[in-house]
């Protein structure tokens, strides 16, 4: 069986309260389905290619670390990295020496996926951090109190395929006052078989109060060039009290690839929620936030950039709920398409009842390279509530030849020239992430 | 002692749009020489600046034009820039997000590049910004700005003097470099460009009055009317023409 419904057995059946929000979100799935052309949310985004019958699905390695376990030896490889593998099976990676750490400009605690997977190498974390896989939450119950309390099923039928799926994905949960010193780094890797792969991921992430956290995000591939795969993510983002967690994601997929995720993030009192992304590469890749200001004085930074030729179309879309009177949120998009790429920002502020003294602002930007390269904008502001600020803007435009010219009177290429002005354009949005080192590193990426 | 050419215009023709701009433009700078270029407005100076630098919609309909005996219409933008044309712009651009120093630091490897020089690494292009800049009157702060965003018109002249003193060109076009400048600071960015004069560059100075040629003083004038040079003689044709005016060279409509 092939497709995004698949028949296949998952770790954790067993417990209901979690097989429970499984099937939740298979019968939310299977009463919308992939969403079409016509589905007001996916109107810009094409959703076509994110529904193809060859997609399949990883085995559980869960399941099979399981049963490994109990068994003297396992037939078959696991295909998962793991110390109790005995297979022997020529291509087995199990047993090996695992170095997975990959060079980063910055420290941090780094976890790995490879091709959706969890490669279990654990950083040695500091007092008042929890890192444990999903699975590892919900068999211990540290999960339940948050899995599948933001996302709505009913409006995201990705999230609800997601939910339906849940078991790849991480726990993280930075305790009350921890100051953490580094940020935690998942870095989801894709290698060369990952051709019609379609995997999901559910990462599970609490700030508690007082706490502050960095969390990178980083999708890349290697030898993937060609694959046409599919990344179903969802983040569910809990700041409590006066807690930040700052989120800067670097979606650098394969250029077939397919990328689609969800960012669900509550904010309470006196919280921050900082994020940032910057996507590149994919055939479609959509990164969709909202964030629900859920009580005063919760404030969220929503900004993003995106850098595309070819065919691509990058999808950034936002949805901040004001839930609660002087809640603030700042929203900061750039992106530059050439070829005959399309970018897609649909963004929105809802400001309930009650909600006054908010503010929230929206900007989109977008450089135009070609003529056949497009841009889709959709703001929208739903203002119940009054005495706020409320606030959007979009732009398109070219690079100036004026400017060009310029350049280029001084010797620098037209290319050059070029790059030059995108790198500055993109910095704009860039220099609002306030980690300097990964500033540098992104703003690297973005130029590669 | 024979004069070496540097740049030669023959029968040069050009236009912008449908409108016929220059025509049966002639002339040639030797090396080391400085020519004015004086006119009425509208006559079509500005235009042969970016003739010469080969900006987009000026185009040229006939005639040659040689530098250093290569053809210089062949060669895009940067590549004559690179070859050692710099001009000095009347109006120069704004460069939103694009730190000044950045730019700098582009366009003097680039030209390095071309002429075979290791490309200057941050310490020693830093040290010749400083030294060039001071005589200038450019701090550290004013080349940590976008490129003359929010520089006054003083800022901007004496940045465009700051680019041709380290680029370094053997040719350089003045395009009105004393618009918009007081007295003092017509002086700064003149002895920049005095500095730069060392018998083998040359400089094409386009202006509408006769002030700055006395702070750059021409070796020839030539006065522009028409699309072409209608009169030229050495620096005395420049008073001449402050005392009386371009009504003689400007044709009856």
């Amino acid at each position: 069986m092939a497709g995004l419904i698949q028949d296949i057995k998952l770790f954790g059946e067993d417990i209901p309260w979690f097989q429970g929000l499984r099937e939740k979100g298979m019968e939310a799935f299977r009463r919308q389905g992939v969403p079409t052309a016509k589905t007001e949310a996916w109107k810009y985004t094409k959703p076509r290619d994110l529904n193809a019958d060859d997609f399949v699905m990883n085995d559980s390695a869960f399941l099979a670390e399981f049963e490994g376990a109990h068994e003297e030896e396992h037939s078959g490889c696991c295909h998962h990295h793991g110390e109790n593998c005995h297979c022997h099976e020529e291509g087995c990676r199990c047993g090996e020496e695992i170095d997975v750490r990959v060079d980063l400009p910055f420290d941090g605690y780094q976890l790995h996926f490879l091709n959706g997977r969890f490669v279990p190498v654990y950083p040695v974390l500091p007092r008042g951090v929890e890192i444990m896989t999903l699975m590892e939450a919900v068999v211990t119950q540290e999960a339940k109190p948050y899995l599948g309390h933001l996302v709505d099923l009913e409006h995201y039928p990705f999230a609800a395929l997601n939910t339906a799926y849940m078991e790849e994905g991480v726990y993280i949960r930075i305790d009350r006052n921890v100051k953490l010193d580094k940020p935690v780094i998942l870095v989801n890797h894709t290698e060369a078989d990952a051709e019609n792969l379609f995997y999901n991921l559910r990462n599970l992430i609490v700030v508690e109060s007082g706490a502050k956290a960095e969390l990178i995000e980083w999708y890349n591939y290697t030898g993937a060039e060609k694959s046409r795969y599919f990344a179903n993510v969802v983040n569910e983002i809990f700041v409590e009290r006066g807690a930040e967690l700052r989120h800067y994601k670097m979606q650098d997929e394969a250029f077939k690839a397919n990328h689609v995720a969800l960012n669900m993030a509550r904010v309470r009192s006196d919280g921050f929620y900082d994020a940032f992304c910057l996507q590149r590469g994919a055939n479609i890749g959509r990164n969709e936030t909202k964030v629900l200001l859920k009580e005063e004085q919760a404030v969220a930074e929503v900004n993003a950039a995106y850098i595309m030729h070819g065919w691509a179309t990058l999808d950034t879309t936002t949805d901040i709920e004001h839930l609660a009177p002087e809640t603030f949120s700042h929203q900061l998009v750039r992106g530059v398409v050439g070829g005959d790429a399309k970018g897609v920002f649909q963004g929105k502020i809802h400001i309930a009842k009650h909600a006054v003294k908010t503010e929230g602002t929206q900007l989109h930007k977008a450089l135009l390279l070609t003529d056949t390269a497009e841009i889709d904008v959709k703001p929208e502001l739903e203002i119940f509530a009054d005495d706020v600020k409320c606030s959007h803007g979009a732009a398109s435009g070219e690079l100036d030849e004026e400017i060009l010219f310029y350049m280029q009177s001084r010797g620098i290429g037209r290319e050059e020239a070029k790059q030059i002005l995108i790198d500055a354009y993109l910095d704009d949005v860039i220099n609002k992430v306030a980690d300097v080192s990964v500033r540098a590193w992104l703003k690297d990426r973005a130029g590669a | 002692m024979t004069k070496t050419p540097l740049l030669e215009i023959e029968d040069l023709c050009a236009r912008v749009g449908e409108k016929e701009i220059i025509k049966n433009f002639n002339l040639t700078v030797n090396e080391g020489e400085v020519h004015a270029i004086m006119g009425p407005n509208g006559a079509g100076k500005s235009t042969l600046s970016y003739v010469l630098t080969g900006k987009p919609g000026y185009e040229v309909t006939s005639g040659k034009i040689r530098f250093k005996g290569k053809d210089l219409l062949a060669m895009a933008p940067e590549e004559r820039a690179r070859e050692g044309i710099f001009l000095c712009m009347q109006y120069p651009v704004e460069i939103p997000g694009v730190p000044t120093t950045t730019f700098l630091k582009h366009a003097v490897n680039a030209v390095r590049k071309h002429r075979g020089e290791p490309e200057l690494d941050t310490l020693n292009f830093v040290k010749m910004v400083r030294e060039d800049g001071k005589a200038l009157g450019i701090d550290n702060e004013m080349i940590k700005r976008p490129v003359n965003v929010g520089f006054s018109g003083g800022e901007k002249k004496r940045l465009e003097t700051l680019q041709m003193s380290i680029l370094k060109p053997d040719f350089s076009i003045l395009d009105e470099a004393d618009s918009g400048l007081d007295i003092d600071a017509l002086k700064v960015v003149a002895d920049g460009v005095n500095a730069l004069r060392d018998g083998h560059r040359s400089m094409l100075v386009i202006t509408h009055y006769q002030r700055l040629l006395n702070y750059i003083v021409p070796d020839f004038v030539h006065v522009f009317a028409d699309g072409h040079i209608v009169r030229s003689g050495d620096k005395n044709l420049a008073l001449e023409l402050e005392e009386k005016g371009y009504a003689e060279f400007v044709k009856e409509k």
